[in-house]
C-alpha cells in the first residue's frame, strides 16, 4: 500500500517544490528590479514636475515610443550588434594574447617583477587616451576602435593571469613532476586551470573597461556602433534616441555579463571551490 | 643483505638569499633498504624538508651525492612519489580523476586504470566520495586523496612530508594506522618526516633523529616488529615500544632544549624550505 502511494508524493512534490522556487525566484527579480523602477519614477516626476521642453528632456514614455520606434526599424539591431561584434572580437583577440603572455612573465618571478610598474603605467593611460594616435595611424576606421578596446581589455586581462598563476601552490606543480608530468602537462594540469579564476576575474574587469571603452570611440570614430548612435542624435536635438541608446548600452552589458561570463564561472570556478569574492 | 634504495652521501646544503648563503643541513649520510619505512624526526628549521626536496629532486645538493638505484638524482621522477603537508591534490579534479592522475600521465591503459584506483578508494576508505571535488572534503580525506594519489602511481619510494600534521588529531590517528596497513601491505620503501615522536616510532623501521640546525643525523633507533602490523591500541600498552619513545623523545628534547645559537638561521632556512 504504501509502496503504491510513494511514487505519486514523490511524483507531486518537486512540482510544488518548483512552484515554491518558482515564487522566490520572482522575489529576488522584482528585488533586482526595484531601484530601476525608482529610477524611472524619479525620471518620471522631474520631467512632469519641472517644466523642461523635450529638446532637454523627455519622459519615459516618450523614450519607451522612441524605443519602440528604432527597434521596428531595425536601427537598434544594427547598431547594437555593430558594437557587440566590436567586444567579442577584442575579447577574443585579448583572451588568445594576454593568457599566453600572462603565462609567461607570471612563471617567471623575475619577468613578474619587471613587468609589474609597466603594467599599472598602462594601466593609468586609458584606452581614450590612444585615441588620437590611433586616429592619426589608422584614420576613423574600425581598426581603431578595435585598437583602443583590445588595449583596454588585454591588461586586465594579462595582469590577472600572471597573477593567477603565481597564485597556484608550488606543491602542485611538484607532486605532478613526481608523478613524471611533462612541462605540457603541467600547463594543462595545473596552471591553466589554476589560473583560471583569476583569468575569469580578469576577463569580467576588462569586459566592463572595454564595454566604456568602445561606447567612446565609436562616439569619435563615428563608423557604427552604440556611441555612434547616440553621439549622431546629440546633433539632431533627439533627446529621446540618446536617452534609449544609454538604456540599451546598460543592458547590453548586464547581458554580456549574465550569459556569457557567469555560466563560465559557475561550470568551472564555482564547482571547485575556488570562487574569489 | 637487502639491497639499498636511497643513499645519500656527504649531503649538505646551502640556500642562495640576498644577504649570502645560508646553511640549511650540516653534513648528512644515509642509506634506506628497499621495503624498509624509515622516519626522521627533527627540531623545526633543522633542514628535514631540505634533505627530503633534495631526495625528491626538487633541489641540487650544494655537496655530496644521492643515489637512487645506484643511479644519481636529477630530478624528479616517477620512481619517487611524494605527499606533502599540504594537501597537494588538484581541487578541479574530482577524488576519483586525483587519484588516476599519475596513471593518466603514466598512460596506462583506462581498464587497468579504473581498476587499480578502484582499488586504492576501499583501501583509503574513500568509497562513496569518488566524485566530490576535494572542497567538500574534509582535511583527513584530502590527504587520503594525496597518498591514494601517490600510491596508485606505484613509485618504488615513497617520500612523506610531515603529511599529517594539519588534520586533526582523531584523524591523525586513524590515518598512520591505515598508512602502516597499507605500507605493510605493499612493501613500499617509505621515507617520513615527521616532528612527532610517537609517530616517528610508530610508523618507522628505523628511526633516525637529526640535530637542530643546521641538522645532521645525530641517531639511529630500530623499531623492531613492523611486519607484524601495528595498531594504537597495543602500542600504548608495549613497554618495549614504550621505552623507545621515551629513548627517542630525550635525544629529541637535548636539542629542544640545547639554546640553539642560529636561531635567526634556522627560521630562515624554514621559510625558504
Amino acid at each position: 500500500m504504501s509502496l503504491a502511494s510513494a511514487p505519486s508524493v514523490a511524483a507531486k512534490s518537486p512540482g510544488s517544490a518548483s512552484v515554491l522556487g518558482g515564487a522566490l525566484q520572482n522575489l529576488t527579480g522584482l528585488r533586482i528590479l526595484l531601484p530601476f523602477a525608482v529610477l524611472v519614477a524619479v525620471w518620471w516626476a522631474i520631467k512632469a514636475g519641472g517644466d523642461f521642453p523635450d529638446n532637454l528632456l523627455v519622459s519615459p514614455l516618450q523614450a519607451w515610443n522612441a524605443f519602440v520606434l528604432l527597434v521596428s526599424h531595425g536601427v537598434i539591431a544594427e547598431y547594437a550588434s555593430t558594437s557587440l561584434t566590436m567586444l567579442g572580437i577584442a575579447a577574443f583577440v585579448s583572451l588568445a594574447v594576454g593568457v599566453p603572455i600572462g603565462f609567461v612573465v607570471g612563471v617567471n618571478r623575475y619577468a613578474a617583477h619587471a613587468l609589474e610598474g609597466f603594467l599599472r603605467f598602462l594601466q593609468g593611460i586609458s584606452g581614450i587616451a590612444w585615441l588620437p594616435l590611433a586616429i592619426i595611424w589608422f584614420g576613423f576606421s574600425h581598426t581603431t576602435t578595435l585598437v583602443i578596446v583590445i588595449y583596454t581589455l588585454i591588461v586586465p586581462i594579462l595582469f590577472n593571469t600572471m597573477v593567477g598563476v603565481r597564485a597556484i601552490p608550488e606543491s602542485y606543480a611538484l607532486a605532478l613532476r613526481s608523478l613524471g608530468a611533462s612541462r605540457l602537462r603541467l600547463v594543462v594540469d595545473v596552471y591553466l586551470p589554476g589560473a583560471l579564476p583569476s583569468i575569469v576575474v580578469g576577463l569580467r574587469l576588462g569586459m566592463g573597461y572595454g564595454w566604456r571603452a568602445l561606447i567612446a570611440a565609436e562616439m569619435l570614430v563615428r563608423k557604427g556602433g552604440l556611441g555612434d548612435l547616440i553621439f549622431g542624435a546629440r546633433t539632431f536635438g533627439q533627446i529621446d534616441r540618446i536617452m534609449v541608446g544609454m538604456i540599451v548600452i546598460g543592458c547590453l552589458y548586464i547581458v554580456v555579463d549574465r550569459l556569457i561570463i557567469q555560466p563560465i564561472e559557475n561550470l568551472t570556478v564555482a564547482r571547485w571551490g575556488l570562487l574569489r569574492k | 643483505m637487502t639491497a639499498e634504495k636511497i643513499v645519500v652521501s656527504k649531503f649538505r646544503h646551502f640556500f642562495e638569499t640576498a644577504d649570502g648563503p645560508v646553511q640549511a643541513t650540516d653534513t648528512v649520510d644515509l642509506a634506506i633498504r628497499a621495503g624498509e619505512f624509515v622516519t626522521l624526526v627533527g627540531p623545526s628549521g633543522c633542514g628535514k624538508t631540505t634533505l627530503l626536496k633534495a631526495i625528491a629532486g626538487f633541489i641540487r645538493p650544494t655537496e655530496g651525492t644521492i643515489e637512487c638505484d645506484g643511479k644519481p638524482v636529477r630530478g624528479p621522477g616517477r620512481d619517487r612519489g611524494v605527499v606533502f603537508q599540504e594537501f597537494a591534490i588538484l581541487p578541479w579534479r574530482t577524488v576519483r580523476r586525483n587519484i588516476s592522475h599519475g596513471l593518466e600521465i603514466g598512460r596506462v591503459p583506462r581498464q587497468r586504470r579504473e581498476k587499480i584506483v578502484t582499488r586504492l578508494i576501499e583501501l583509503t576508505g574513500l568509497a562513496g566520495f569518488e566524485h566530490r571535488y576535494p572542497h567538500e572534503l574534509s582535511g583527513g580525506m584530502r590527504q587520503r586523496v594525496a597518498v591514494a594519489r601517490t600510491w596508485a602511481a606505484d613509485p618504488d619510494v615513497i617520500l612523506m612530508d610531515e603529511p599529517f600534521a594539519a588534520v586533526d588529531a582523531m584523524t591523525r590517528l586513524t590515518l598512520q594506522e591505515e598508512l602502516a596497513r597499507l605500507s605493510a601491505a605493499t612493501r613500499k620503501t617509505v621515507f617520513f618526516i615527521t616532528h612527532s615522536v610517537d609517530e616517528a616510532v610508530f610508523l618507522g623501521d628505523r628511526v633516525l633523529v637529526m640535530t637542530r640546525h643546521p641538522g645532521k643525523i645525530k641517531a639511529v633507533i630500530d623499531v623492531p616488529g613492523r611486519a607484524s602490523g601495528r595498531d594504537w591500541e597495543s602500542f600504548k600498552v608495549d613497554p618495549g615500544m614504550l621505552a623507545i619513545v621515551e629513548q627517542v623523545l630525550r635525544l629529541v628534547r637535548e636539542e629542544r632544549g640545547a639554546a640553539a645559537p642560529s636561531a635567526a638561521d634556522a627560521q630562515r632556512a624554514e621559510a625558504r624550505a
